[in-house]
């Protein structure tokens, strides 16, 4: 991970050190590893161009867009959780449990949009801060934690609506969260949904948080030596306890673009959503022991994991057969990160 | 401290309860319906119906089963926790039959009546079975679906599952009927979406991308039919819809004219014929081997005719 | 006598390092050879290719006369060669004799472990070394010394002819130190050869036959140990000269008194502890390991709970609950292990300086400065003369003095004036100490006011305005800095077992 300049260190003499380097090389460190995963999606968008003409047509690169949206917005809100070298499995159910929130508020209590919205991200807030207590202030392992707290988010979501979906037929103009495009009214020819408007703002709003505040400096500090940090006098728990209640409003966002998109909350979705999310986070770069990765990096590698489950979908491979390569491409990927560590 | 010991205080106190609850539970004849699955309107149907069977016959029904119809494992461990109770009499719908072998001889030697419902078992252990024919109900299915589409195209199926006898049943059933009657007809994809309406949604918008030429396409259950129909809305592509099962979504999008027609089971009756049989057998009266619950097409024409209303739910 | 190992002209490169540039290198059998050499020197390096860690770009290893490829510690070990890190690799939850065994357990039928004669073997073992650690018992609990005891037998059980050290001693206490020179010297009748690695003169002249030195990835020299002055070897590590420096003790009769502990106390750990501070002043915190040195730092730092005692900040009492509180007071800690406990080694020098003072750099929303975070760095950088090609540079690629530099720079920009410096030149190399030291002094000239906790003794007298010694948990005295002290003074302090119980005797400086 080493790529700023380095001179032997013994030569360089203490007054002349300070040497220019690019602004954004906080970035740079992780561009090696993004330049592999892009460069994989590239090939693989090359690739199913070659093999099906169906495939490069503005129609169906929306369709991979509008994919990656829930997955792309669950791994965005899982990188910053592994960043702190934690985790979180309860990102699934809980965008279903803000589902079902966003439901309740606007189907049944009859609020009015924004609320309803704003609900489903305070939930969402609400359960992250919960699972960040368990792991920071009472130490629970956070694979435990947030396991833990995915069955009681799906138990609940279960329990509210009687294991009945709610329906946003009452509510108009909530569909077009996900499936409108602002986009396209402004630009005719490009009608990108707002769905993956909205991953993109997500992503942009996370990558500013993690590479430019206090509380993006801190997340990968604490993924780096937590220890040290606390014995640099920060308030370790609070921090983390930030973390997850950021991702779990970022959990709730998603789950306003699952439930506008299937225009219901599904009180059963959910359980699996977080193991997409994680392998895309992981594909994308970031260290399962924290400390390193990037916004960008979890975002190519979503777009990698739609973009293989579309293409071999367009070339008719076996169902069974998709799943084997999916697999075998996730291990690929972080082989070919691990041997691109130890080269240095 | 004081917080700690109240919370185990508190747990303790509930695994108490819990534990008098089953004890409470025995003095009526109590029948425990393990299902394939419970979150799931289909099953809450079903569930209704029984409790609607529980409560004329005055025995206590419980109902349960797993989260999706993968997990053999938890649903024999379903089965085994249900035998251990003694029960009456036991309504099962197997997700592997030959799994569950072992625990239906357990049940046969103790003298407890088995029933199968929904798919039923591979066995002749169970004293009856209360079912709908999937594969006769597929070919349904097929047959709409060819004589809307004229009788030659190409059509895909997006199935909830490869493995379980429904999902099987219903794909060949539909897949057979059309091989042998419809030979212009050509079927380009089989995938499968777990049930789950986001993952069908993916499916069939990529099915729709990869075959252009595309004029119907099949949905196994209602996760996989409502993904259809949203697939077909995302994409605007006019294609022709057959749904199966019901469900508000379901239902909205067949009086839209978005799905053209749907085959629905009858759930209610399934779990009312099941708790009946099994009330009949605990009673060692004699019972039907085969009790068909039947299935129906329905679509905007018939929707709300009183016959099919019965047996759709929301 | 023959050569049991000999190293030719090997060539290793890292991306961006030259680590190693043609350098040689042999051990006979039956001696100790030392190998020195500042800080990335390239020692670990070497002695990391001979134990197969790492491939050689280039060069020839030839084993009793042979040449061999080592591409793995398998392999090394397969050949006879053990190494002892630095950092011990014992797994804790496993018993002694599994730690000892592991790899190549004794085997029953059915794949079975024949715990039995493991633990039997593994007694033996210790019998011939006469160490007295129970086999069955997990490691987990063992003191440092007894690990690296376990260590040993696990190198030796594997019967191996050449046994590599790196520092072995830098946790030891002098008791303990006997006895592995007993150890060593028993190996060496026995016929084993040893790289021994270590930073301590006095104990290179005590043991060693042969000393080679390295500078910089390059071989300097190997000189005979007993006719070689060690002004010389340190001559040859550094490449220049060394003066011998001793302290200042300055005059702080009216100086403000910064910090105050009274009564500190904490189970068998801290017992009664009270000294004061005064503003410009190094007070020195002698004893031996297990003191209870570094616990009353943490416990004043807050890093762990306390049972009883107050502090007191420039004559305020403060209440220390957490680190977070103890910064807010203006107290620093330098801990003894910066790896674990100072540096978030994955990042860049700005970050890790401006780790405890972020808020500082962030205005409304949290949004961080990042230009003025690194002005703020390279200043430091110019001023501490930290050693790194940018203010960008990851921490983990630096040396110890500059990694050292780093999180006093992280202090410093806290506007912390009390700073408690647990072991500051642990893993050091000489020239980085000595400027470690100079900085010490500038700090202390500038009126902050220092604790440094050491264990070497020579590091103390050259520090030290004030000396405080422990002994089990008790402050047992308060020797005056300077000249007029000697180590021998210190010693009977820190092996004052007479207190126990008593009070705590505190002397002011005349």
């Amino acid at each position: 991970m080493n790529t700023s300049p380095q001179n032997s260190k013994a030569s360089a003499p203490p007054a002349s050190v300070p040497a220019p380097v690019p602004a954004p090389a906080r970035l740079a460190g992780g561009a090696q590893q993004k330049l592999l995963a892009f460069a994989s999606l590239i090939v693989l968008l090359v690739g199913f161009s070659l093999a099906s003409p169906n495939f490069f047509q503005v129609s169906n690169i929306m369709a991979i867009l509008q994919a990656t949206s829930v997955n792309g917005v669950l791994a965005v809100a899982a990188t910053a959780v592994i960043l702190t070298g934690g985790i979180d499995l309860s990102i699934g159910t809980l965008m279903t449990f803000c589902a079902v929130i966003a439901g309740v508020a606007l189907t049944w209590a009859g609020l009015p949009l924004p609320l309803g919205v704003l609900a489903a991200i305070g939930a969402g807030a609400l359960a992250g801060l919960a699972s960040g207590t368990f792991v920071a202030r009472m130490k629970i392992p956070p694979f435990i934690a947030t396991l833990g707290m995915m069955l009681v988010l799906k138990g609940l979501s279960l329990i509210i609506t009687g294991a009945r979906p709610i329906y946003f037929n009452d509510t108009p103009g909530y569909t077009d969260i996900s499936q409108g495009s602002l986009i396209g009214m402004v630009l005719p020819g490009l009608p990108v949904p707002n769905g993956v408007l909205v991953l993109f703002l997500v992503a942009g709003g996370m990558a500013f948080v993690l590479s430019r505040t206090v509380l993006g400096r801190y997340t990968y500090a604490l993924g780096s030596n937590e220890e040290a940090v606390r014995l640099s006098g920060v308030n370790t728990n609070a921090w983390k306890m930030a973390v997850y209640a950021l991702a779990g409003a970022i959990c709730g966002i998603a789950g306003i673009l699952i439930s506008s998109r299937l225009n219901s909350a599904q009180p059963a979705l959910g359980l699996g959503y977080e193991l997409d999310a994680i392998a895309a986070v992981v594909i994308g770069g970031t260290s399962l022991s924290g400390g390193r990765g990037t916004v960008l990096g979890t975002l190519i590698g979503a777009l990698i994991m739609s973009v293989l489950t579309n293409g071999l979908r367009i070339l008719s491979v076996a169902p069974e057969w998709q799943t084997v390569v999916t697999g075998a491409i996730i291990i690929l990927a972080v082989y070919a990160d691990q041997l691109r560590r130890q080269r240095g | 401290m004081i917080t700690r010991r109240m919370i185990l205080g508190t747990l303790s106190a509930a695994a108490l309860l819990a534990s008098t609850g089953f004890t409470l539970a025995q003095d009526k004849m109590y029948i425990p319906l393990i299902s394939k699955g419970f979150q799931h309107q289909f099953w809450q149907a079903v569930k209704a119906g029984a409790d609607k069977a529980a409560a004329e016959f005055g025995v206590e029904v419980t109902f349960e089963g797993p989260d999706n119809e993968t997990m053999v494992d938890r649903q024999i461990d379903m089965l085994s926790a249900a035998l251990a109770k003694k029960p009456a009499a036991i309504g099962f719908a197997a997700l592997d039959s030959q799994a569950a072998t072992p625990l239906l001889k357990q049940a046969e030697a103790a003298k407890i009546p088995v029933i199968a419902f929904d798919s039923g078992v591979d066995s002749d252990i169970p004293a009856a079975t209360a079912a709908t024919d999937n594969k006769a109900a597929a070919a349904l299915a097929a047959e709409k679906m060819a004589a809307l589409i004229g009788d030659e195209g190409d059509v895909a199926l997006v199935v909830h599952d490869q493995t379980s006898r429904t999902g099987v049943d219903r794909r060949d059933g539909f897949v057979e009927w059309i091989a042998a009657n419809k030979p212009k007809i050509q079927i380009v994809a089989i995938e499968y979406g777990g049930g789950d309406h986001l993952k069908s949604t993916e499916i069939t918008k990529t099915l729709l991308q990869a075959h252009p030429n595309l004029k119907g396409i099949f949905g196994s259950n209602e996760g996989s039919a409502i993904g259809v129909a949203n697939g077909a809305r995302e994409t605007g592509k006019k294609v022709v819809i057959i749904g199966y099962d019901s469900g508000a979504a379901q239902k909205q999008a067949i009086r839209d004219g978005l799905m053209a027609g749907a085959i629905t089971q009858n759930p209610v009756g399934i779990g009312y014929e099941t708790v009946k049989a099994a009330v009949m057998a605990a009673k060692g009266e004699p019972i039907i081997p085969t009790i068909d619950t039947g299935f129906y097409f329905y679509d905007k024409s018939n929707i709300d005719s009183p016959e099919i209303a019965a047996v759709l739910y929301d | 006598m023959r050569d049991l190992v000999c190293m030719e002209r090997i060539e290793k490169r890292f991306p961006g390092v030259h680590a190693l540039k043609g350098v040689g290198f042999d051990l006979r059998a039956g001696e100790v050879h030392a190998l020195m050499g500042e800080n990335g020197a390239g020692k670990s390096t070497l002695m990391k290719i001979l134990s197969g860690v790492y491939q050689p770009d280039s060069g020839r290893i030839l084993v009793e006369g042979r040449e061999v490829v080592l591409p793995s510690p398998k392999a090394a070990q397969d050949r006879g060669i053990g190494i002892i890190h630095q950092e011990l690799a014992l797994m804790k939850d496993l018993t002694v004799a599994q730690n000892i065994f592991i790899g190549r357990e004794p085997r029953l039928s059915f794949g079975r472990i024949d715990e039995a004669r493991q633990n039997r073997e593994a007694a033996e073992l210790f019998a011939s070394l006469n160490i007295d650690i129970d086999p069955r018992r997990p490691v987990e609990g063992l003191s440092i010394a007894r690990q690296q005891m376990v260590e040993i037998a696990k190198a030796l059980s594997a019967r191996s002819k050449v046994l590599i050290m790196d520092e072995p001693t830098a946790a030891l206490t002098d008791s303990e130190i006997a006895e592995l020179f007993t150890m060593i010297g028993k190996l060496k009748s026995e016929g084993v050869g040893i790289v021994y690695i270590s930073h301590k003169m006095d104990e290179i002249r005590r043991i060693s036959d042969r000393v080679t030195v390295m500078r910089d990835g390059e071989y300097v020299g190997t000189v005979e140990a007993a006719d070689t002055p060690i002004a010389r070897i340190i001559e040859m590590m550094v490449g220049r000269k060394l003066g011998d420096e001793t302290v200042d003790v300055p005059d702080l009769r009216d100086a403000e008194t910064a910090l105050e502990v009274v009564g500190l106390t904490r189970g068998r750990e801290i017992r009664d502890v009270g000294f004061s501070l005064k503003k410009g002043e190094i007070l020195g915190f002698a004893g031996l390991m297990g003191a209870g040195r570094t616990e009353v730092a943490r416990a004043i730092f807050g890093a762990d709970p306390r049972e009883g005692g107050e502090i007191f900040v420039h004559g305020r009492k403060v209440d220390v609950r957490s680190p977070a509180d103890a910064v807010k007071a203006g107290i620093g800690y330098l801990s003894e292990d910066r790896k674990h406990f100072g540096l978030a080694l994955g990042m860049d020098v700005s970050d890790n300086i401006a780790l405890a003072s972020l808020s500082s750099y962030a205005n409304r929303v949290g949004q961080l400065d990042e230009g003025a975070m690194r002005r703020t760095a390279r200043d430091f950088i110019a001023r501490l003369g930290i050693r790194t090609p940018s203010d960008r540079q990851e921490v983990r690629l630096l040396s110890g003095g500059n990694q050292q530099k780093v999180v006093i720079a992280k202090w410093l920009l806290r506007d912390c004036d009390i700073l408690i410096f647990d072991e500051p030149t642990r893993g050091i190399d000489i020239g980085a100490k000595s400027e470690i030291y100079r900085l010490l002094a500038d700090l202390a000239a500038e009126g902050k006011a220092i604790i440094v906790i050491s264990s070497e003794l020579p590091e103390i007298l050259r520090v030290s305005h004030r000396i405080a010694v422990m002994c089990e948990g008790r402050l047992t005295g308060v020797l005056p800095g300077g000249a007029g002290t000697t180590q021998e003074q210190i010693m009977q302090l820190a092996t004052d077992r007479s207190g126990l119980g008593q009070a705590t005797r505190q002397e002011e400086p005349a």
